[in-house]
């Protein structure tokens, strides 16, 4: 008996001490270390001392160990390889730790990290812009103004993404890449069918045309005219390319001219429809690299790994280029629609100095000129970072497809709300329903407005 | 605590040690319960009544106000519907198949052990590759089942995972054909206990099979029955991987189950209140039904 009252003191003993500690500031470990805390814990004290130090010496040299948390990196992450490999060289003393995640739970993953508040990653890349804010609401960001402030750091060279990514007037982070819709298209498939390039200013309606007059064949032979990934985004980014209306909307009439459009590519079989793509679990770029679509509206992302898939014989070796990506009639041609991939310091971090100086270089015209190297589109757009793209082993020789990059008006393909993460939610579950044909366009658009207004409190 | 031992006579220090061991046993997994079971659960129903978004501003009391707040979430009512329906769908058909199933394993048929286990195999492989290969076989378009049933002429076979009415059912019949296995050899204890003669004696009376199962088998299995309702209406309220993989929830939010509605709750909104207060009302459903079961347990017992 008495032996089962201690276990019930201990064990009630426990749970308060455990709960105590979920109360206060001081939990640590996340399970997701891929170093051991302790060890590491006391060795970035020493480094925060040791560069605080080496600041005031006025020295360069920087030492010590940063933590950066990323996705996909041994995947899909030349971009982030590319930035690390180059700091760690320049920085022989810094060591660059990468806390990778998968792409599918990045935020999951991040969201439950910062909860635990221990000091890694230091450096955070934003997948997700809207997670920016809501870890800024949470004060998980370090504000980074006072370091923008003292290195006078001249923004203007993201042309108004440091702005675009300020919340309430605050700097949380500063644009590492930047990416927007263009449309790839097949050129021997456009050979083939005897039909004229697309132009860089070209309107919807004749998109639609074109990849009606595209497509051909039957069964296992079919070449689709065009191909839209399931995304959610690949209807409302053109819906909200004029710049009139965002994602975020009370009214979401707008949308419908967008869906019908879409479903008339689908029920005429100018793409494949939804249904074959989610459960036979099509990627997007397979349908490109396998030429069974002749063109593809996606993002500037898509670029490197095509570029390498046909340099490393992944896929057939053939012609393709890059056009802007189609506007709406109402408005001329250069506008597009994008996102950025902002990075941020995580408020807990106990290297801020030595996290600055990677956050500046990840974003500097430096490593922009390393990553154009890589096909990848940063925040700084130079003449030069532009020419090292186009001047890609790889990337289409025609002039057109180089001037396809440029824009004039750049839409936000979602906007910063703090509840963007959630509106995700219901505009995925609607878009499906609409695809699938579940609910007509205009119940679709009802459900929206009435669920959005909820998560909005409208 | 040293004089206290003095105190001890031997039988209650010979007892104190043998509890001793005995408890070191236990320990570890009791440990883990507690650090991983019992501590979070509690946590849970304190987070319950409070307002918290995963970061270190302070829990805020709220009161009931999530419970609140989730009754009047719409989202909330049709996961809660959607778990019962699901629930529904799997529970009785496992039963049934599950204790003919056992039946046919009882007989003594060459290579029985054959296929006992080919029938047990499902419920061992991941769910993951399970739900993977369903859904091609739940193709709509050219998936084999949809064949099969054009090929015995339903011209417009239903669209599965694609359709809002028949998602659900599709996730069931995966559900019920990846338990069936496990509830067969738990039916197949209990039919092994049913004394032989009793059904010699149908026998020679003139009963046939089926007059077998229906008065003897079936009433001798209650408790056994009885135990696998239980596990499985227990086992179908905490359903999450499976719709995950097979549809993730939708299409919309047809099968959106209680566990999906708390872990989008918590880890895509960040209310950390309301996701518990979701998680207290599914502990709650999953201990009444425990009850009963312990109740049922009770009785059964006392009647052997």
């Amino acid at each position: 008996m008495k032996m089962k009252k201690m276990i019930a003191v201990l064990l009630a003993s426990m749970m308060i001490v455990s709960l105590a500690a979920c109360g206060s500031s001081s939990s640590e470990s996340s399970s997701t270390e891929t170093t051991t805390e302790t060890t590491k814990e006391t060795e970035s004290t020493e480094t925060q001392d040791t560069s605080q130090a080496a600041e005031t010496e006025e020295s360069t040299e920087l030492t010590g160990e940063v933590s950066i948390s990323t996705w996909g990196y041994d995947t899909s992450g030349v971009a982030f390889q590319t930035i690390v490999n180059a700091y760690m060289e320049k920085n022989p003393g810094v060591t660059v730790n990468v806390i990778d995640y998968t792409s599918d739970d990045y935020n999951t993953s991040l969201g439950v990290a910062m909860a635990a508040a221990t000091s890694d990653p230091d450096v955070i890349f934003i997948k997700d812009a809207g997670t920016l804010l809501t870890m800024a609401d949470k004060n998980q960001l370090l504000p980074i103004d006072d370091y923008i402030a003292a290195d006078a750091l001249d923004l203007s060279v993201y042309s108004g993404g440091a702005e675009l990514l300020q919340y309430n007037g605050v700097s949380y982070a500063l644009p590492f890449r930047n990416d927007w819709y263009v449309l790839y298209y097949n050129k021997d498939l456009f050979d083939a069918a005897g039909v004229e390039y697309p132009s860089n200013d070209m309107t919807w309606e004749e998109y639609y045309e074109l990849a009606a007059q595209l497509t051909s064949g039957e069964g296992t032979e079919k070449v689709y005219g065009t191909h839209h990934h399931k995304w959610e985004a690949l209807v409302s980014a053109w819906a909200v390319q004029d710049g009139e209306h965002t994602v975020v909307a009370e009214d979401y009439s707008f949308y419908k001219e967008w869906y019908e459009n879409t479903l008339a590519l689908q029920d005429n079989g100018y793409m494949m429809d939804y249904a074959t793509i989610t459960t036979s679990n099509i990627g997007y770029a397979d349908m490109f690299e396998n030429q069974q679509c002749a063109m593809l509206p996606m993002g500037t992302y898509f670029m490197a790994s095509l570029i390498s898939a046909i340099a490393n014989g992944e896929c057939d070796d053939f012609n393709w280029g890059i056009a802007a990506i189609p506007h709406p009639s109402t408005t001329g041609a250069g506008y597009t629609v994008g996102a950025y991939t902002p990075v941020a310091i995580s408020a807990y971090t106990d290297v801020p100095d030595l996290a600055w100086d990677f956050v500046k270089f990840a974003t500097s015209e430096e490593a922009a000129a390393l990553l154009g190297e890589q096909g990848v589109l940063t925040g700084i757009q130079t003449t030069e970072s532009m020419a090292a793209i186009a001047s890609l082993d790889g990337f289409p020789q025609d002039g057109t497809s180089e001037e396809a990059l440029s824009y004039t008006h750049f839409v936000f393909d979602r906007p910063l709300d703090p509840d963007i993460e959630e509106v995700r939610t219901v505009l995925n579950e609607v878009h499906e329903l609409i695809m699938i044909e579940s609910y007509s366009v205009d119940d679709g658009i009802a459900e929206l407005n009435e669920r959005v207004a909820e998560i909005k409190g409208w | 605590m040293e004089n206290e031992k003095q105190v001890l006579s031997p039988k209650m220090k010979r007892k104190l040690k043998s509890n001793a061991v005995g408890f070191s046993f236990v320990l570890p997994s009791l440990l883990g319960y507690a650090i991983f079971v019992f501590i979070p659960v509690c946590f849970s129903l304190i987070l319950s009544l409070m307002e918290w978004d995963a970061s270190q501003a302070p829990l805020k009391f709220v009161g009931l106000q999530n419970f609140v707040t989730i009754f009047g979430d719409r989202n909330f009512r049709n996961s809660f519907i959607h778990t019962v329906t699901y629930s529904l769908m799997t529970v009785f058909p496992t039963l049934v198949i599950s204790l003919l199933l056992a039946v046919l394993m009882n007989s003594k048929i060459r290579g029985i052990t054959f296929f006992r286990a080919a029938f047990y195999f499902p419920h061992i492989v991941s769910v993951v590759a399970v739900g993977a290969v369903w859904n091609m076989l739940f193709q709509p378009d050219y998936g084999p089942i949809n064949m099969f049933l054009k090929f015995i002429g339903i011209s417009n076979p239903p669209r599965w995972v694609l359709s809002t009415t028949w998602a659900m059912p599709a996730v069931a019949i995966v559900s019920v054909w990846k338990n069936m296995g496990y509830y067969m050899i738990i039916y197949l204890a209990g039919l092994q206990g049913i004394d032989h003669s009793l059904h010699e004696a149908a026998s020679i009376d003139g009963a046939n099979g089926w007059q077998r199962l229906r008065y003897i088998t079936v009433p001798l299995l209650t408790p056994t029955t009885f135990f696998v309702l239980i596990m499985l209406t227990i086992q179908c309220f905490k359903v999450f991987d499976l719709v995950y993989v097979m549809t993730g929830g939708g299409p919309g939010n047809a099968t959106q189950t209680l566990v999906n509605y708390i872990y989008t709750k918590a880890f895509t909104s960040w209310k950390l209140g309301e996701a518990s207060a979701a998680a207290m009302i599914m502990f709650v459903v999953v201990l009444a039904v425990t009850l009963i079961q312990f109740a049922g347990e009770r009785k059964w017992s006392d009647q052997m």
